[in-house]
């Protein structure tokens, strides 16, 4: 079976954990929890009729105090650079991180989400900034890890693409 | 067909119209159609024949299921699995022979298996119970996990596995994807991903966090009894999840296995794009790493340690006992024939019952203390059962010293017994001779006296008395019988030792004779000196009667000049001859003479 390294990417508390238990174990749990270090995860999908086991680093959310080790990204098929819609800042943030991951290991296959899409009325996001990034190249997703709304997809997606590297 | 059908209604109906005309049409039709008409008629008889349907379904009938089956569709399956499910139920209702005859094969195999598995864990964590219940090492075990909570099983595990590699993970090391996954039996693990994953991420983290060189890495996790050992290659990790203490040369172990399997596989790991498979081929190598060693088992090696020093302990014990019984035996029998030995004891018998040791036999009471003697011989006297009858001995030594009690001998004598003679030796005073003399024959065991060597104390002092006697020169004056003047002394001395001597010679049956013996110097004529020696003999022999002295013995004669004292070439052997002498001599008034031993009776004042 083939095995993908894929890794979640973001500011702390934008909600990388949280998708990755949405997409693994489908439950969304409203308490926060800093994740210290790496929370390694994984699932099999099924793309093209061939299973693939994802094996997901939730790697912890990058602030102030603690900068993202590169070192637990060595060996990753794709990943997922999540930002929080509802703060404009973590866009910013992802997108500095994003470049620092090319500078150290080349283009990898990866998605932007903006999460918390169910939090519509606190969106900070404008959608012309979002035609922007796709017209930058991203493939940009809105998604929510409370509601579940295009997560599942967003991994396959991706499992897909490391697939096709 | 449905089509056909309409164009065939129209032609119907025209040849119900004309005939005539229609004869040419339908001939000319038929000239058309005819060959398709044919054909479609066969179609049609073709589609009504259920049977002719059946031949022909059944010709594509196993290739559309492999068809469908090709597509991944569950279709078919699900669609099949009711029919089959009631065909299986109506089987096994109809004759359950069928099914079980055709599963048997499989069925077998399979129950044997699980049977001979079950029983097998069974037998062995019976063994486990029965060797871990009934020791003393079992129940420390079970006070261990009441105290800790732990399972009694834990417990065991912990105290007598000494390691156990339970999980090799091989990973790759740049991603931390698994490439292979070993796991020891009946061992309970977690997703194999995860945890190389979360392994690579903290063996990052380490060397991220503490600034490691590269070729510094971390070589192992413990928690509890859990330790994880780790091992990199350039592009792979290998990981052992050993519980307990593995010996170092288990990581020698762990990197040859990464040595070879990166030799092996250098392309495949190098090329590694998340396809596990080829690593596949790594098994048997990772698997000669899950090896699991038990503390050597106390029954295996304690046991026999153990039965030797018991078996060692218990056969120096016989042994000592055994030498310990024969030295007794020995002390005994060498105790007895010492008692045999000693004067005035008889053993008639003697037995061992036990720890006590029966003598039977006789004793002289005078004979030796036989529990002395057992204490002697260094044995204990409590032991020794002595049956000893009392009897008299005729034992020498025993005759010997029945006499000394009987006969109680001054110091001076010694008594002694051959063959029962009894021998007294030394000196005694002549009451207790005589005692000796009257008494010695009665004392059994005695059948004769000598007493030959026995001195009578008495009578030497009776030959002290005569030398006494006999050195006194009594003197006179020239041609008188008178003592010279100053003689008078020695006269008084002779005569207060002849009457002792006549007083103490009367205890021993002596008859004591004096002689007087008077002598003259050779001045003036023989016969004169010999009247005048006479005079002076028995001059002292009237002075001693006139004193008291018994008359009896003393015998005054006179020698003259015929034996002189002195030769008389000076005054003073003249002189010495004009005197009187004394010669004592005793004789035996019983038969028997008594000799002096000493040369004293030969005393003689002078020369």
């Amino acid at each position: 079976m083939i095995q993908k390294k894929v890794c979640m990417l973001g500011s702390f508390s934008v909600g990388k954990t949280s998708l990755v238990r949405r997409f693994v174990d489908s439950i969304f749990d409203d308490k926060y929890h800093t994740t210290i270090g790496v929370k390694v995860d994984k699932k099999i999908v099924k793309t093209n009729g061939e299973d693939v086991t994802l094996v997901l680093w939730d790697i912890h959310g990058e602030d102030v105090y603690q900068k993202m080790r590169m070192s637990y990204l060595r060996g990753m098929s794709g990943y997922l650079l999540v930002a929080d819609g509802t703060r404009r800042q973590t866009l910013e943030d992802a997108l500095s991180l994003n470049e620092r991951v090319v500078q150290e290991f080349g283009k990898i296959p990866s998605f932007l989400l903006l999460n918390k899409c169910d939090l519509r009325d606190q969106w900070e996001i404008e959608p012309s900034q979002e035609s922007k990034l796709i017209g930058a190249g991203w493939n940009v997703f809105q998604t929510s890890a409370k509601t579940g709304d295009a997560v599942e997809k967003v991994f396959l997606q991706l499992a897909q693409a490391a697939l096709d590297k | 067909m449905a089509e056909q059908a309409q164009r065939r209604a129209p032609m119907a109906q025209a040849q119900e119209k004309s005939t005539d005309n229609n004869h040419a049409y339908e001939e000319l039709r038929h000239l058309i159609v005819a060959p398709e008409q044919e054909e479609l008629a066969a179609i049609e008889e073709r589609l009504d024949n259920l049977e002719k349907r059946t031949v022909d379904v059944s010709e594509v009938v196993a290739e559309a299921i492999h068809m469908r089956r090709a597509t991944g569709d569950q279709a078919l399956a699900n669609a099949l699995a009711p029919t089959i499910q009631e065909t299986l139920r109506e089987s096994v209702r109809r004759d359950p022979h069928v099914l079980a005859d055709a599963l048997f094969p499989v069925m077998g195999p399979a129950i044997r298996k699980s049977i001979t598995e079950t029983l097998r864990s069974m037998l062995e964590s019976f063994n486990e119970a029965l060797d871990n219940s009934f020791s003393t090492r079992g129940i420390q075990w079970r006070i261990e996990a009441m105290r800790t909570g732990k399972s009694f099983s834990e417990i065991v595990l912990m105290h007598s596995l000494l390691y156990r590699v339970e999980q090799v993970f091989l990973i790759h090391r740049e991603s931390g994807l698994v490439l292979n996954h070993i796991v020891a039996p009946t061992v309970a693990t977690q997703d194999p991903d995860m945890i190389a994953g979360m392994l690579s991420a903290i063996q990052q983290f380490v060397r991220d966090s503490f600034h490691a060189k590269n070729d510094e890495t971390l070589g192992s996790l413990n928690v509890g009894e859990l330790q994880v050992w780790l091992e990199e290659s350039p592009n792979a990790v290998l990981a052992a999840v050993v519980r307990g203490h593995a010996p170092a040369d288990f990581r020698q172990a762990m990197n040859e296995a990464l040595e070879d399997i990166q030799r092996h596989f250098s392309s495949a790991l190098a090329n590694f794009k998340g396809d596990a498979g080829p690593f596949r081929a790594a098994d048997e190598r990772l698997s000669k790493l899950l090896e699991t060693r038990y503390r050597e088992s106390p029954t295996d090696k304690k046991k026999p340690r153990t039965a030797l020093i018991v078996g060692g302990i218990a056969l120096a014990l016989f042994l000592g006992w055994l030498g310990y019984v024969s030295y007794l035996s020995w002390e005994w029998s060498r105790f007895l024939g010492a008692l045999q030995k000693q004067p005035g004891v008889v053993v008639v018998s003697y037995a061992r019952d036990g720890r006590t040791f029966h003598i039977q036999g006789f004793r002289d009471p005078l004979s030796a203390d036989p529990k002395a003697l057992v204490s002697q011989a260094g044995l204990d006297p409590e032991r020794a059962d002595m049956q000893l009858a009392p009897y008299y001995s005729l034992d020498d030594a025993i005759v010997a010293k029945r006499a000394e009690e009987l006969l109680h001998p001054p110091p001076t004598v010694k008594l002694a017994a051959n063959h029962g003679e009894l021998r007294a030796e030394g000196s005694a005073s002549q009451q207790w001779i005589t005692k000796l003399e009257e008494r010695a024959p009665w004392i059994a065991g005695v059948t004769k006296v000598d007493d030959s060597h026995l001195l009578n104390s008495n009578l030497q002092q009776l030959y002290t008395l005569k030398s006494s006697i006999e050195s006194i020169v009594l003197l006179f004056p020239l041609g008188s019988a008178d003592l010279e003047a100053g003689q008078e002394g020695k006269l008084t001395e002779v005569e207060t030792r002849i009457r002792e001597l006549q007083t103490q010679s009367e205890g021993f049956h002596q008859t004591v004779t004096i002689d007087l013996i008077g002598h003259s110097d050779t001045t003036g004529i023989e016969g004169t000196n010999l009247v005048l020696s006479q005079q002076r003999a028995e001059q002292i022999r009237r002075f001693l009667l006139k004193n008291g002295i018994k008359r009896d013995g003393l015998r005054p004669s006179g020698v003259g000049t015929t034996q002189p004292l002195r030769d008389e070439a000076s005054e003073e052997g003249r002189q010495l001859n004009r005197s009187v002498t004394f010669k004592v001599s005793f004789a035996s008034n019983t038969n028997a003479t008594v000799e002096s031993p000493t040369t004293s009776t030969s005393t003689r004042p002078g020369n």
